[in-house]
């Protein structure tokens, strides 16, 4: 089912921190094109640490994440070139109409022939109403700026996709859209790897769950193996530390 | 990408509210400088014919040209009134006399105390605070504003190389700040011959260069503001940090410089001076009292003899004490004035080495020198105030037959007719010319190539900086 090929790959990805801080020890996993792979783990579990060592905004400390093969700390432009990303909390330019931003972006990122109709479509198609397409940001609310960021990430048309907590902020109308949003970027074969702390959701798109705890990637189970299975209550018995700490 | 990113710069400063106020706000301050600049000339001008016109009046009706009572004028020049420097602290007027130390008085400000309130809307010191606050106030968060708005992390996770971010940054934020200020910048030129400023080549291209001197410093402190932002995480601290870099560079330490060289380099002071010079001066007299006592005692007139003879041999005595004793002041005098002039000379280096860690003052010192109104206008003025003094005894000499000084001038009696009138008009004309372009512009390289210097060195730091910035 499969292409043998994966898209996105941690090796032994591991990073520790110029304090100390072991964020990431020795994690390995793989997300082939056409799958969702979710990511879940408590506050700083280490799953945006992860993502950004995909996007080499750090270095790592050992193993390495490879974006179609690419080394990213070794060939870190090439590599991005094959991938889109969604940071949690992006505020993007407050100065600028949705649509500049998307501009801006989807050039940055080399695609140069789109036109605003296209611009428009991708708005409606997250979920971004057309009265507020030529508005500037700074009167956006969190959500809506959410959505504009997941907007530019779909321009970028890249064959992966980083998703640092993508529905935070959205209403629960705005993330059952996302889930069909997913889908349908699965469907074109992209490779999408997502951190979330929505079990739920999680257990509906994902082809893959992985769970990190304190830097291990403490399980990994497929659609297939979760059949059945309460994702909750595996969250929890993974995340007893986690809990414990909230007690 | 280069451009991409610079046009996204150029639109993110210049669309905002607070450009437009901003920039409103200094082209209006610019505009003003140029205009009061102009006014500043017309009326120093008028002023200036005022004076000399005066000057001649005054002299007219005398009959003798050793009681002349003759004074000369620094004349204005439009750019000195566009970048005064110490143009209005110096003594305009010199009382002339054909031997002696010139002195200089009536400065602008002395005469006009309102006008040195008005100072501060001299084209270099709106420059200095313009241009330096223009940079501070849009790029203070160049890097880390991209930073906590998430734009950093979202740009970087295209191919983009870090060299050519930065380097658009820096273009851009030059380009978006420096290309509106130049319309005010043109207006007010265009100003100039419109308000019947006698705008000379040289004046038109030591101005533009001022104008250059003006952008260096607007670079200056780019560069400054964007290395600052690459160093810190929160715009908030680097508005803050820079805040206190600019009041350090344009506010305390000019200041300061002056303050500590005073401190370290002892001058003394004009009084001090003038009161050695007197007192010597009255012990040169007491001696010659002496001699004169002598000479009466030894030569006295005999009771039959020729008194006019012997008024003769007493008047050519005297004047030969006159010229000694005047010598012999002189040459104290001279040696006072360098002795004093090289403190003087030992504390304006060390001050102006202290103020050039200051881009402002290296600024300010590059646009003085280019307009010629630097701490060099006064020896300049006083140089030709000097060569001129020379034509003017000689002319004195050729009229009265002498020198000036002390002369005995004997009055005959009724019978002598009244001699004709002077004509004020055969004195000789004072004519004080500004050095030449090249001569200014050679002065204001050292601090033109110091501007260049600080981009240089902040360019690099904001680029070394940003190469080692976490972006996420
Ligand atoms: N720059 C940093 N320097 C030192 N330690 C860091 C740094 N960034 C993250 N960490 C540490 O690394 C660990 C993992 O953080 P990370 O941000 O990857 O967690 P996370 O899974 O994304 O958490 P969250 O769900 O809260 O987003 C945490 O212990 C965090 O304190
Ligand atoms: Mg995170």
């Amino acid at each position: 089912m499969e292409t043998p090929r994966p898209m996105l790959e941690a090796d032994g990805l591991t990073k520790r921190y110029e304090d100390g801080n072991l964020a990431l020890d020795h994690v390995s996993f793989d997300v082939y094109p056409g799958q969702v792979y979710a990511m879940l783990g408590g506050n700083g579990a280490g799953k945006t640490t992860a993502i950004n060592l995909f996007l080499n905004f750090i270095e790592p400390t050992d193993g390495e994440a490879r974006v179609d093969g690419i080394a990213t700390h070794k060939e870190p432009l090439k590599a991005k070139e094959k991938l889109a990303y969604v940071s949690e909390n992006v505020m993007l330019y407050p100065n600028f109409t949705a649509l500049q931003n998307l501009d801006f972006f989807a050039r940055l990122g080399g695609n140069t022939k789109y036109s605003k109709d296209d611009y428009r479509q991708v708005l409606l198609r997250v979920g971004l109403e057309e009265e507020a397409h030529n508005r500037r940001l700074k009167g956006y609310s969190k959500g809506m700026r959410q959505k504009c960021g997941i907007a530019i990430s779909i321009l970028k048309n890249a064959p992966a996709i980083l998703l640092d907590e993508p529905t935070s902020g959205l209403d629960p109308k705005a993330a059952v859209e996302f889930i069909r949003l997913l889908e349908s970027l699965r469907e074109e074969g992209k490779a999408i790897l997502m951190s979330t702390h929505d079990i739920f959701r999680a257990k509906e798109v994902a082809d893959v769950v992985g769970i990190m705890n304190e830097g291990n990637l403490v399980m990994q189970r497929s659609r297939e193996e979760l059949v059945g299975e309460d994702l909750e209550k595996l969250y929890v018995e993974y995340m007893t530390g986690y809990m414990d700490e909230v007690a | 990408m280069f451009r991409l990113l610079v046009e996204k710069e150029l639109r993110e400063i210049i669309g905002t509210t607070k450009f437009a106020v901003t920039f409103g706000v200094c082209s209006v301050l610019i505009l003003l400088a140029f205009y009061v600049g102009a006014r500043n000339f017309q009326v120093s001008q008028a002023e200036y014919e005022a004076a000399r016109a005066e000057n001649i009046k005054q002299m007219e009706g005398l009959t003798d040209w050793g009681r002349i009572d003759h004074r000369i004028f620094l004349p204005p020049q439009p750019l000195t009134t566009l970048v005064s420097g110490i143009s209005n602290d110096i003594g305009r007027t010199t009382e002339m006399q054909t031997q002696g130390e010139l002195r200089s008085e009536n400065s602008r400000f002395n005469e006009d105390p309102i006008f040195a309130v008005f100072r501060f809307l001299d084209l270099e010191f709106i420059f200095s605070i313009v241009m330096s606050l223009f940079a501070i106030l849009f790029a203070y968060d160049a890097i880390n504003g991209e930073k906590e708005r998430g734009t950093l992390r979202l740009s970087f996770a295209n191919p983009v190389p870090r060299a050519t971010y930065i380097l658009s940054k820096l273009v851009g934020a030059f380009l978006a700040l420096g290309v509106p200020l130049l319309i005010p910048i043109l207006i007010g030129c265009v100003m100039l011959p419109l308000m019947g400023i006698p705008m000379t080549g040289s004046a038109w291209g030591r101005l533009a260069m001022v104008v250059l001197a003006g952008y260096l410093y607007l670079g200056v402190f780019l560069t400054l503001s964007v290395f600052v932002s690459a160093l810190t995480e929160k715009s908030s601290n680097s508005f803050l940090l820079l805040l206190v870099i600019w009041i350090f560079a344009v506010l305390i330490i000019p200041r300061t410089a002056v303050l500590i060289s005073g401190r370290a380099v002892d001058v003394p002071s004009i009084d001090k001076v003038n009161y050695d010079k007197n007192r010597y001066m009255a012990q040169l007299w007491l001696e010659d009292r002496e001699k004169m006592q002598n000479y009466s005692r030894e030569n006295p007139p005999s009771q039959d003899g020729d008194m006019q003879a012997w008024m003769d041999d007493f008047r050519a005595f005297m004047s030969e004490l006159s010229d000694v004793r005047n010598e012999k002041m002189s040459d104290f005098g001279g040696r006072l004035n360098e002795e004093r002039r090289n403190r003087e000379l030992v504390q304006q280096r060390l001050a102006l080495g202290i103020a050039r860690l200051s881009p402002t003052s290296v600024f300010s010192l590059a646009s003085t020198d280019l307009s010629g109104t630097s701490l060099d206008l006064k020896e300049r003025y006083i140089e030709a105030a000097n060569r001129y003094q020379e034509t003017y005894a000689q002319f004195i000499r050729e009229k009265t037959g002498s020198a000036g000084g002390f002369m005995f001038t004997m009055r005959g009696g009724q019978d002598e007719e009244e001699p004709p009138p002077i004509d004020p008009y055969e004195l000789p004309v004072f004519e004080y010319e500004e050095p030449s372009s090249t001569t200014l512009i050679n002065d204001s390289l050292f601090d033109l190539g110091l501007l260049v210097l600080f981009n240089i060195v902040f360019f690099a730091g904001a680029f070394v900086a940003f190469l080692r910035y976490d972006v996420r």
